[in-house]
């Protein structure tokens, strides 16, 4: 940094500060005209010289200031206008400007030449002798410089000052680009930072996955140590407070801090900007763990959704700058939350209605309860297991639960019926898959579930119903489904057969590979295991999932065909 | 503005870099960061202006816009690649958001990372540090 030198801009009025750079440009480009430039503190210490000066001035005249003359300078810069002060130096023409700065004296420019007279200057011998200079080796020194009378002088200090000031202006406007390109740059990084956050705002990620980004960009732009979110009660269900970055708090200070923001907020949705947080009585009981504190809230119309909160700025307190760009993150973050409340919502409304709507189907038949659920389940571990990517397992979990939505449009006695069908009744049954397409057929958002509804009851070496597909022929969901479905009907009692051993089932399962099962599809099956598959279905029944009997050990073993 | 405080710890021993850019805010902004950061900054605004620059100033790296009067910065990129005394210099892109560089153009020119404007200039320091320690 270099030092910088403070001047008034005379024609202006305003003040701003001469880097030594600047005086330096203008003391060697005037230095062959005889100009000296000096700059002196308010107290009269020299602080600049043009230190290429001829030793007329670095010996002489700067002794001068340095002996009483800088003192008498100062004050005579100090009561311009007042009592006058003797501030001259024999044989020397001096020009002095006091530098004014916000109406305090910052300094004093002081411009020297050769006296013209100088010959003719008796008091130049004492004042040589007083610095124990040669008088004669001072005047062949001064004589080597130009001279100046006193109107060129006049003219010459004024063109200098002139040129000074433009100087000062070039810096002040280069201070002023500099600082709006800071100002620029800044808005840049908040630009991008919420261009990514928008584009990052796809419904299907998780809230936590979506605050994370947002809290970690956030502490990389401000250099705080840790941001975080706490969001009102029933805005997300379950949702605690999060908060990310190298600084974490214990959780009961997290969770108070979480509810003592969200409470405030409630009343105002001014930020909350807390630089020291030991002092402050609401929130000292953090100080031990953090020193700053800067919260905004996440708000919709009407709808107050949560917070937003960042800790400890380590370089100094939070600015305006962060407080904005917290604002913003903290708007953005508002909408996508709004939205993906939204989403749950309907997501969970259309999820429970299939729910219900299939339990009915379910009902239709006491041996069937809880089947659409756990095939639903299954198929969607087996997906999962093969590789599918998250959209298509959820696609599959859905076409799961409808598979056997089509059962409403068959008689209750065909379908209870203990004992082996009629060929007539076993027609009524094949039809299930068709019906329950029919249904979805003109339900837009499911088009992709409904080929798992249709042909499910395929097999893959192309004996199954109702189109007689096979191979990679039949839609992939359908032969998901259809091993699941399998699999589910053989560990479950039915009105026709007791429930078969999970062991069993899949050894049954591993039988029919290439047979009825795509054979990928039922190595990840096999895969999975006995052991999860019983954790799977557990959970199920821990969420009043209906009954199956996978743990009960029945000793029929139906051939696998039989399932309806 | 506040900025994270890596800027100045960068070692770059003055490394000298070009930016050419026909926006002055973008020079403005981009040497800014740059000189903060401890380069030398030499800035060009055309492409013409950035060719005889390069060759005057053979700087360690050239940050140049793609759209520009006269001569793109893909052409300058091009053209001083083809230049033994030249050939050398790693380049940086800035371009419109959703501009693709083909692989062809990319080992004709020597650009060697592309950002799209608005860009952030914390993502941009990062990145000519990054450009500046891989291997020639």
């Amino acid at each position: 940094m270099p030092s910088q030198a403070t001047i008034t801009d005379s024609s202006s009025g305003a003040a701003a500060s001469v880097p030594t750079a600047v005086l330096d440009t203008l003391a060697s480009r005037w230095r062959c005209s005889g100009l000296f430039i000096s700059l002196l503190d308010p107290a009269g210490a020299v602080v600049y010289h043009d230190s290429h000066a001829s030793p007329f001035f670095l010996e002489y005249v700067l002794a001068q200031f340095r002996a009483e003359l800088g003192k008498s300078l100062a004050l005579g810069a100090d009561r311009i206008g007042r009592a006058p002060v003797d501030r001259s130096i024999p044989g020397v023409l001096l020009d002095i400007h006091p530098l004014i700065e916000k109406r305090r004296m910052q300094g004093i420019l002081v411009l020297a030449a050769v006296d013209a007279a100088i010959d003719r200057t008796e008091d130049l011998q004492r004042a040589a002798g007083r610095l124990r200079l040669d008088a004669q080796w001072l005047l062949a020194a001064a004589r080597r410089l130009p001279p100046a009378d006193d109107n060129s002088f006049a003219h010459r200090s004024r063109l200098l000052l002139d040129m000074l000031h433009d100087q000062i202006r070039l810096a002040a406007v280069q201070r002023e680009i500099d600082s709006v390109s800071g100002e620029l740059s800044g808005s840049y990084e908040e630009l991008t930072l919420i261009y990514q956050l928008t584009a990052s705002m796809h419904i299907t990620r998780t809230p936590a996955d979506f605050f994370r980004q947002a809290c970690t960009e956030y502490n990389e732009f401000t250099g705080v140590r840790s941001t975080g979110v706490a969001l009102t009660v029933g805005s997300l269900p379950g949702a605690a407070p999060a908060m990310f970055g190298p600084m974490s708090l214990p959780a009961p200070e997290l969770h108070r801090l979480g509810s003592l923001l969200v409470d405030a907020f409630n009343y105002d949705q001014s930020p909350i900007i807390i630089n020291d947080l030991a002092a402050s009585p609401s929130y000292a009981f953090l100080g031990r763990h953090a020193r700053q504190l800067l919260a905004v809230p996440l708000f919709r119309p009407q709808k107050h959704l949560g917070a937003l909160f960042a800790l400890d700025k380590i370089a100094s307190d939070f600015d305006s700058h962060d407080v904005k760009l917290l604002i913003s993150i903290a708007n953005a973050s508002a909408i996508y939350l709004e939205n993906s409340i939204l989403y749950e919502d309907v997501r969970g409304l259309v999820m429970g209605l299939l729910h219900s709507l299939t339990s009915a189907v379910d009902a239709k038949d006491p041996y069937t309860c809880g089947h659409s659920r756990r095939v639903a389940l299954l198929s969607r571990r087996i997906a999962r297991e093969a590789g599918l990517d998250e959209a298509q397992c959820e696609r599959i979990y859905m076409g799961g639960l409808l598979h056997d939505v089509g059962k409403i449009g068959v008689p209750e006695h065909v379908l209870s019926k203990p004992g082996k069908l009629t060929a007539e009744e076993f027609d009524l049954i094949r039809r299930h898959p068709a019906i329950g397409a029919r249904i979805l057929k003109d339900v837009k958002q499911i088009q992709d579930v409904i080929p798992g509804v249709l042909y499910h009851h395929e097999r893959y070496d192309g004996g199954g119903y109702p189109a007689g597909l096979a191979g990679e022929n039949i839609p992939l969901i359908g032969r998901v489904i259809c091993l699941a479905d399998c699999l589910d009907a053989m560990t479950s009692t039915r009105t026709y057969r007791k429930a078969m051993p999970l062991e069993a089932a899949l050894v049954e399962i591993d039988r029919g590979r290439g047979r009825q099962f795509d054979p990928a599809l039922a190595d990840a099956l096999l895969r999975i295991g006995d052991g999860r598959l019983k954790s799977l279905l557990a959970a199920h029944h821990a969420l009043g999932g209906g009954g199956t009997l996978l743990d009960s050990a029945g000793d029929s073993a139906p051939a696998i065909g039989e399932t309806r | 503005m506040t900025l994270i405080s890596t800027d100045a710890a960068v070692a770059s021993s003055a490394r000298k870099i070009l930016v050419v850019d026909d926006e002055s805010h973008i020079l403005h902004v981009v040497s800014l960061k740059l000189r903060n950061a401890g380069f030398t900054v030499v800035t060009g605004s055309d492409g013409q202006e950035g060719l005889d620059l390069a060759h005057s100033e053979l700087p360690d790296l050239i940050i140049t816009d793609f759209q520009m009067p006269q001569l793109s910065g893909l052409e300058l990129c091009r053209r001083l690649r083809q230049e033994p005394a030249t050939s050398h210099i790693r380049a940086i892109m800035l371009t419109a958001r959703g501009y693709q560089l083909g692989p062809q153009d990319a080992e004709q020119s020597g650009i060697r990372r592309m950002l799209s404007k608005p860009f952030s200039p914390r993502h941009l320091l990062a990145t000519v540090n990054e450009v500046l320690n891989e291997a020639a």
